[in-house]
């Protein structure tokens, strides 16, 4: 104890700090212009930020895919780096590598979604090899017999992983089948298997086109004539108008219930407990945003201030809201849900733990003072979280993809600000009301299933795989 | 109070520059400016990793990184945590062979709140730290080590190739997560002696970087940190050093519930810090490092029996650093075939090292991910306490990229004509279990490819 007495008794404390004066900072409002091939264009220029990233929204939705060919949009996403009328699948990624770009290219429910990063002094050449592959793709039946393969290999190792295993379940569970949203994004192997080249050709011209994409550009871009790079690069990509595509009902069915996904031998429970809620264009979301925050944003939320923190169950278990799809009508939907791993033996009373946590919140509500922490973390990070071009970049192609406004963000942190201890409680536990919750448990079914059916949360079903 | 080294930029470093200064307590503090965004970044990096960690003790470093989030004299539980978040700011800590670090991004005006959070953990957490924090991290700790390593497939992969690549009683041999008996064993005067014996000023380097008046700063890191006092005791790590390469193939094949055939190798490689290194990262990367690699467009693209196929590279100074090979196989693809091409194409580049081209690329890769971490506060800051406390020198990080750029197609096939052989490497063979059931299961709901 000597060398602490001695910290402890010479060590001069001062009082906590107070803070300085703020400095304002703003989300960046982008300039918003359109290219003569009608390819809309949001730019940013952030100072400082070497490493430019590019962003590009094709709307080319998972629900767009045609009847038993779930996962063409993924294999046309990655086709589109695997080499033009110009290069080859090798000699493309040599290129992009040379530029000291990075390209990556998902689908997801709303479509494509292709981002480039690269240092400012390359970007010319980098956008030319996007333009390139936008442009004319190679689409060789080779390399497509190659990615579908390559996808078929990945889904093992997916479905092996309790977080993906658990996704893929929690959606079959919503959705109806004949839904899109309850099948996996990127496909099954009986429909990948059935991918070739003349379907991924196929909605490739079907849905990929520069009069109905957005790029978005953000980064340091002193010095450069982006104007000029943009019309010699993306602005020689030609293709007809088409009108926007209609956004299918999203409906899901949140019956309290409990599927388990048996992993015998399992030393840990994955949970994943979720429905569906309001999107962006809800005047609900930034209440929701907060309430969300408070009940499981941070290990200081409520959930892991039980789960973690007192009683030790987990490394974390986060609340958060993820928006599947949005159209401009309002008709969208996020996913809500609450997400961690407990340990196998205590994964009963870790469920117990968390439902009294939320019947709590339903019962006496946020405090005020954990409504202030919260506004305060979420707008006070702004500044940090936006500090790179890419973060940047995402959000304002996520506004796009969402049918939101350009400055969306901007005007999220004011609401924040504004909004109530009262809106916040009402919003979460609307959210995540204790009897309309499916619950996913992937673990080992003979130690959990029947310490979860004495908590009746809902009736309990096993599943294999 | 401490005197301040002047602040010219180096050609090269992108304009960045740092002051580096020393308190009376011995705490080295190195200060960046950039006021382009109103944050400020604090990371304090403790020369303590798990490689100071003794037998039977392993993951007490990685535990007690965690009781430094529990409280201290005047930061109650977790409060730590509600004052930076609660303040706008975003926090962490994680522990590596070599060292413990803590960080900070705050709002500029935050940032005093910040320093005075971390010296009071430095000079008082033995005041807060009792018998219900310990118990209630343990499990947290046991919990992350079952999400991490336990429960995922190939989870222990990194574990199993480090106990090979680094002999028993080797500082290195074991990984900062720790075993769970070891977990078990460790008690709260462990973590008492484990923060005695480390946790002093003059065993850390602590940077502040971004939207900061240096003065001003200073004044602060002097006010709060000044009057911890120092102290000596620390034992010397037991020595990393090993002879330049293994001398033999080391193997181990484990047989799990694994989705697919693996074959995963780490290759003995030169300490960090070394134009070797920097050599070797270039190798590495042209070797397995994208999609332009050579073991990607052979394995993946033109023979198609991987589904995935890299090199990373483990910088370590205190020990070889580690070149780790990542290939899993496609379909019933067998470990053999893979090997036999592996072997083949490192061999061949050994004989004819990289082209121009490759080089070229190679360089632009490294170039970005440099260009990546010093684009934030918080990577700057973590850069500057890492060449510090490693290097004695943060100023060597702001030149990093050059010296990668300076290197040549020579010397990288020098080093891999040294390095990248059969005989230097631990090699770990993944065989899944034989299954009664073939489970047709479909994909994913999330994107990318795994790991």
């Amino acid at each position: 104890m000597t060398d602490a007495a001695v910290s402890l008794t010479s060590m001069d404390f001062h009082p906590q700090p107070q803070p300085g004066a703020a400095r304002p900072w703003a989300f960046p409002a982008p300039d918003r212009g359109k290219l003569d091939n009608g390819l809309t264009v949001l730019t940013s220029h952030r100072p400082g930020q070497q490493v430019v990233a590019v962003e590009l929204f094709l709307p080319a939705p998972l629900d767009a895919e045609p009847a038993g060919l779930d996962g063409v949009a993924t294999i046309m996403a990655r086709a589109l780096s695997e080499g033009t009328d110009q290069h080859s699948a090798e000699e493309f990624a040599a290129e992009l590598e040379r530029c000291g770009a990075t390209l990556d290219a998902h689908a997801d429910h709303p479509g494509v979604r292709v981002s480039l990063e690269v240092p400012v002094s390359r970007l010319p050449k980098a956008l030319g090899l996007l333009a390139e592959a936008l442009i004319a793709p190679a689409f060789l039946e080779t390399e497509i017999e190659r990615l579908v393969r390559n996808r078929l290999d990945e889904i093992p190792h997916e479905t092996a992983n309790p977080g993906r295993r658990a996704a893929k379940q929690l959606s079959k569970e919503l959705f109806p089948a004949e839904s899109r949203m309850s099948r996996p994004r990127q496909g099954t192997e009986e429909t990948v298997a059935a991918i070739d080249a003349a379907a991924v050709r196929a909605f490739f011209d079907a849905y990929v086109r520069p009069a109905t994409a957005t790029a978005v550009v953000v980064g340091d871009l002193t010095g450069v004539d982006l104007d000029k790079v943009l019309a010699e690069t993306l602005g020689a990509w030609t293709g007809e108008p088409a009108e926007p595509l209609p956004m299918p009902p999203i409906t899901a069915d949140d019956t309290g219930r409990v599927v388990i996904v048996d992993r015998p031998g399992a030393v840990q429970t994955q949970l994943l407990i979720g429905r569906i809620g309001p999107d962006r264009h809800d005047r609900v979301w930034a209440a929701q945003v907060l309430g969300t925050y408070c009940l499981g944003g941070t290990l200081t939320s409520r959930l892991d201030r039980v789960l973690r923190e007192e009683k030790g169950y987990t490394y974390g278990v986060r609340a958060f809201g993820q928006v599947l799809r949005s159209d401009a009508e309002g008709n969208g939907a996020a996913m809500l849900a609450i997400s961690g791993s407990v340990d196998t033996p205590n994964t009963g009373p870790a469920l117990e733990d968390l439902w009294k946590v939320l019947r709590t919140l339903a019962a006496e509500g946020l405090t005020d003072a954990e409504r202030e922490t919260a506004v305060q973390n979420l707008v006070g990070v702004a500044p940090l979280k936006y500090e790179t071009a890419a973060s940047v970049a995402g959000t304002l192609a996520d506004q796009v993809e969402q049918h939101l406004p350009d400055d969306f963000q901007a005007q999220l942190y004011a609401r924040l600000a504004e909004t109530g201890t009262v809106e916040a409680t009402a919003a979460v536990v609307s959210a995540f009301p204790v009897d309309r919750l499916v619950t996913v448990l992937v673990g080992d079914a003979a130690q959990i299933a029947e310490p979860v059916r004495a908590l009746g949360i809902g009736e309990v079903t096993v599943v294999t795989g | 109070m401490p005197m301040g080294h002047t602040a010219t930029a180096e050609a090269g470093s992108g304009g960045l520059t740092a002051t580096e200064h020393r308190l009376a307590n011995g705490l080295r503090v190195v200060l960046s400016e950039d006021h382009l965004t109103p944050v400020a970044a604090v990371c304090l990096w403790y020369d303590v990793g798990s490689r100071h960690e003794v037998k039977g003790r392993t993951g007490l470093a990685h535990l007690f990184e965690h009781l430094m989030f529990q409280g201290s004299k005047q930061v109650h539980g977790n409060g730590h945590f509600e004052l930076v978040q609660g303040a706008g700011g975003s926090l962490n800590g994680t522990t590596s062979f070599e060292r413990t670090n803590y960080f900070e991004t705050m709002p500029t005006h935050q940032l005093e709140l910040a320093l005075w959070l971390e010296a009071d953990r430095m000079g008082s957490l033995l005041a807060a730290l009792d018998d219900e924090s310990m118990e209630n991290q343990r499990d947290v700790v046991k919990n992350e080590r079952r999400q991490r390593y336990d429960n995922v497939p190939y989870g222990t992969a990194f574990e199993k190739l480090t106990a090979l690549a680094y002999p028993e009683g080797h500082p290195y041999h074991h990984t900062p997560i720790g075993s769970m008996a070891d977990l078990d064993a460790a008690t709260l005067e462990d973590a008492r002696n484990f923060f005695r014996t480390y946790y002093a000023p003059n065993n850390a380097v602590l940077s502040v970087v971004g939207d900061i008046d240096p003065a001003q700063t200073l004044a602060w890191v002097e006010k709060y940190f000044g009057s911890i006092p120092a102290h000596d005791g620390k034992p010397e790590p037991r020595s990393g050093d090993l002879p330049e390469v293994i001398g033999e193939q080391l193997r181990e094949v484990v047989e799990e519930e694994v989705p697919a055939r693996a074959l995963m190798a780490a290759y003995r490689l030169p300490h960090d810090g070394t134009r070797e290194c920097d050599a070797a990262d270039l190798a590495l990367t042209v070797l397995g490092g994208g999609e332009s690699s050579r073991l990607h467009n052979r394995l993946v693209r033109r023979d198609r029996t991987a589904v995935a196929a890299g090199f990373g590279l483990l910088r370590l100074a205190g020990a070889p650093s580690l070149g780790w090979l990542d290939v899993k196989t496609s379909g019933g693809v067998e470990v053999p075939q893979i090997e036999a091409a592996v072997d083949e194409e490192l061999a061949r580049f050994a004989e004819e090292g990289p082209t121009p081209e490759e080089m070229e690329r190679a360089q632009a890769q490294l170039e970005r991910e440099w260009l990546d971490r010093l684009g934030t506060v918080a990577g700057r800051a973590d850069e500057l306490c890492r060449f510090a406390v490693l290097f004695g020198d943060p100023q060597l990080a702001l030149t990093a990229v050059d010296r990668v750029l300076d290197i040549t197609a020579d010397e990288v096939k020098a080093v891999a004509a040294a390095k990248l052989r059969p005989d230097n490497r631990a090699v770990l063979v993944y065989e899944p279990l034989a299954t009664e059931q073939s489970d047709h299961a479909d994909g994913d709901d999330e994107e990318g490819a795994d790991q």
